[in-house]
């Protein structure tokens, strides 16, 4: 017996020792559905690492909540007549968290690392595009360009171009990613992987103090228990709040919630390479047999919209289109003009819970398509074999029908049009995924990229466009809204189109 | 006995070198390439490339495992591709989590358990037994996700006693605890019920009473000591498959240990910390056991290993 007693008394003591203590400061708490990546902005690749960087890095330029672009770091900025560099005049008196000034060298360091030899994730913003950058005096500095870009702008107010302390940087390498330095308004002060992320106030923070003096960022995977400790007034601010809960969500006086259009596309993409895919009637006559209205009304409940262009109009060159029609009729007389008078049959392929109401929609969409005379056999499977499945070369893939989400994380038009329907972006190499080639649509995007006249891209925006349009490689199907709620405590929040929720300098809580 | 320990420990090197070799092949089955699920949707071929040369995924299967298992058996386990984070690091994060919460949840466990065991046992067929039979099906029933949300709905949302979710504080531990050693309560407790029962018939019980001990000192001193073999392989059980990382109610709870750090693993196809994990969760399962069998002894003497 005083044996076992003995083995009791040690557990105890064991588990008492391992305990750690409580901590009392006053915080804000973001209940936030995934651990980020990287806290390294040129390697972050997911939105809750951009989330967060963008509290504790700042661009030259940055977009406002209405994805307009504003001056960040630089003051203002000037392109030359011809395109081929632009100048950027910095804002003086400002020091990253570790104290190394910020000035045209810091920023020059930038631009040299995103072309130089280290090769970030998100080189791509920069390499094929920045010649060198120079260092005109203390705060100017000039980027020169390999060749014209029209949206060198939007890559610079880009998640992924957060000024990084150059000292830091030289100091820790890689490791940058685990102790990121910027100059914003909140500082970093650990991380534990899958359990929370603490930021605290930069009192030096050349915009005024920030008025929030903590913020504690938890990995909340579980939708059921972030609503829940939204509720239970265990987190300030939760985001991906899912659809079933926010009818009861909006009926508790204390949350406040806010859904934000975001420039998130979701489509049902066609493999244009493959019979009978590379057929325009047959694509189109899915499109007529698809009713987007009633998919937006009941499934999504209207927290999403109708879309007709791939491009979402939050994005800086989007053109409005028509809706396009739904009429299942006309679809069955498509598809036996292309040859399939008793209709069709393919597979169709959706992810399961990586967007919302993914898996309902594309279960729509099936009953939809069949009384057109088109027979789909839905499959799910899981988000890694999904990628992989669809990124399989034109001689490998099997893929016939598929439902997929972009997003430009830019905010421009071009990041879509070229990366999803460019000749030379066909997967694997790039994200084309449709296998679309078209020599008029590759010439307007070219067009486009090169001008160095607002009225020369928007001409080419609006071709590029139109074309998609007539031409359904894709169907787009609707714009997501984000939803997240948070604490009517809680004052001046962002919740960025770009489908990102952080907090600024202005950003109070109340008691 | 310290030569059966050490004997028992040196089979760890082929139970751990076996996992090592499962783990590594289901992980080359299952579809999904790790480079192409870090960068996304909007991947950036260089970018994939550049992992894969990286984290070694373009050498042929036999060097990379060779290379995972020379590294292993240095006590170095890889970083994991999501965050570049040593898995060493987050297994041992991860795993004091782990403990505290299987600790606590046992304790539970075995408390609720022993008592209704005890009890239900002492008066069988009475209405005390007949409740906490009821309780202990239902507790064995219930999906854990269920119960904890439960739980959360009504300590949580409406009472506001305990945090909802997250972890740092042992408030943060209670309800996870809770819905966590529910169902090794009722197992515990069906089995005490059904070994005292037992015990309680023998001869040497009678006897006790005949020399007139007092009632609890028959019963917790004589019967419950003797009962406790059968319940002490449940407890050990139930704690290596707590000690193995208890994904629903971590994930319920979003607490951040083993169970998660794995399943995540997988579905991010994080190979180097699915294997680590995998290796852990083998070793403690072992360890548990020997305890275990360790505990036979401290509570039946007539039990040696020699």
């Amino acid at each position: 017996m005083k044996r076992w007693s003995l083995f009791a008394a040690l557990l105890m003591v064991a588990f008492l020792a391992i305990t750690p203590s409580p901590s009392q400061a006053q915080t804000v708490t973001y209940a936030a559905g995934a651990d980020p990546d990287s806290l390294d902005p040129a390697n972050a690749e997911s939105n809750p690492s951009e989330a967060v960087n963008r509290m504790i890095f700042e661009n030259l330029v940055k977009f406002d909540p209405k994805l307009n672009l504003v001056p960040g770091l630089a003051e203002k900025w000037e392109q030359a007549k011809d395109g081929m560099s632009w100048t950027f005049f910095l804002r003086k008196g400002v020091k990253f968290h570790d104290g190394t000034p910020f000035n045209a060298e810091a920023a020059k360091y930038f631009f040299d690392r995103m072309i130089g030899p280290e090769k970030p994730s998100r080189a791509g913003l920069y390499a094929p595009l920045v010649e060198s950058a120079t260092v005109v005096d203390e705060f100017t500095v000039k980027v020169n360009m390999k060749a014209p870009f029209a949206f060198l702008l939007n890559n610079i107010a880009h998640s992924a171009s957060g000024i990084i302390s150059p000292t830091a940087h030289k100091a820790m390498g890689k490791d940058i990613a685990r102790k990121p330095v910027g100059t914003g308004p909140f500082k970093f002060v650990e991380w534990v992987h899958g359990d929370h992320l603490t930021l605290t106030r930069n009192d030096d923070y050349w915009g005024g103090k920030p008025k929030l003096d903590k913020i504690v960022i938890k990995t909340i995977k579980e939708d059921s228990a972030r609503v829940m400790m939204l509720q239970s007034g265990d987190a300030h601010l939760a985001v991906r709040l899912p659809a079933e809960d926010i009818p009861r969500l909006q009926k508790d006086n204390k949350i406040q919630l806010d859904a934000t259009e975001t420039l998130r596309v979701l489509y049902i993409g066609f493999n244009c390479g493959k019979k009978p895919f590379n057929d325009e009637r047959v694509r189109q006559a899915f499109n007529l047999a698809t009713d987007r209205e009633s998919i937006v009304g009941n499934i999504y409940q209207g927290r999403a919209l109708v879309a007709s262009n791939i491009v979402a109009p939050l994005t800086t060159g989007y053109f409005p289109l028509p809706a396009y029609p739904h009429d299942p009729e006309k679809a069955k007389k498509l598809l036996s003009d292309a040859g399939y008078p008793n209709g069709l049959k393919a597979r169709f392929m959706s992810p399961q819970g990586r967007y919302p109401k993914d898996f309902e929609m594309a279960q729509a969409l099936q009953q939809q398509w069949k009384r057109a005379g088109i027979d789909v056999t839905l499959e799910t499977m899981e988000w890694a074999a999904y990628l992989a499945a669809t990124r399989k070369p034109l001689d490998q893939t099997d893929v016939e029908v598929f439902l997929l989400g972009w997003a430009p994380s830019s905010a421009e038009a071009r990041w879509i049009l070229y990366p999803l329907y460019g000749t030379d972006q066909w997967v694997p190499k790039g994200n084309n995924r449709l296998f679309y080639s078209n020599k008029q649509f590759d010439d307007y995007v070219d067009k486009l990229t090169k001008a160095s006249d607002r009225a020369e891209r928007d001409k080419n925006l609006k071709l590029a466009q139109e074309l998609l349009y007539k031409e359904v490689p894709q169907l787009p199907v609707l714009v997501t809204k984000e939803t997240i709620g948070y604490s009517k405590k809680l004052k001046g929040v962002i919740n960025s189109p770009l489908e990102l929720t952080y907090f600024d300098q202005n950003t109070t809580l109340e008691k | 006995m310290l030569r059966y320990i050490l004997k028992r420990l040196a089979m760890l090197i082929p139970v751990l070198f076996g996992v090592t070799i499962v783990s590594f092949s289901l992980l080359q089955i299952v579809p999904g390439d790790p480079a192409v699920l870090l960068a996304g949707e909007d991947a950036n071929p260089e970018f994939i490339e550049a992992i894969r040369k990286e984290y070694g995924f373009d050498q042929p299967l036999h060097v990379q495992y060779l290379r995972f298992i020379s590294h292993a058996v240095q006590g170095d386990f890889g970083v994991s591709i999501r965050n570049r984070e040593p898995v060493v690091n987050l297994l041992m994060q991860r795993f004091a989590f782990t403990v505290q919460l299987s600790f606590l949840s046992i304790l539970i466990a075995a408390f609720i358990g022993l008592v209704a065991g005890v009890i239900s046992a002492t008066r069988q067929y009475s209405i005390f037994d007949n409740l906490s039979m009821v309780g202990a099906l239902f507790g064995i029933s219930m999906p854990i996700f269920w119960l904890g949300l439960l739980l959360m709905l009504v300590f949580s949302v409406h009472l506001g006693w305990f945090p909802a979710g997250g972890s740092g504080e042992l408030r943060h531990l209670v309800l996870p605890a809770i819905a966590l050693g529910a169902a090794s309560a009722a197992v515990i407790a069906r089995m005490t019920r059904a070994s005292m029962l037992e015990v309680v018939r023998q001869d040497y019980i009678r006897t006790a009473r005949a020399n007139g001990l007092k009632e609890w000192v028959v019963i917790y001193k004589h019967a419950l000591k003797n009962a406790m073999i059968p319940v002490i392989t449940v407890f050990g059980l139930e704690f290596g498959y707590m000690l193995g990382g208890a994904v629903l109610t971590e994930t319920v709870f979003s607490l951040p240990g083993v169970g998660r750090l794995m399943v995540e693993g997988i579905f991010q196809r994080d190979y180097a910390v699915v294997q680590g994990s995998m290796i852990l969760v083998a070793a403690t399962f072992v360890f548990v056991n020997l305890v275990t069998d360790i505990a036979y002894a401290l509570f039946d003497p007539k039990i040696r290993y020699e």
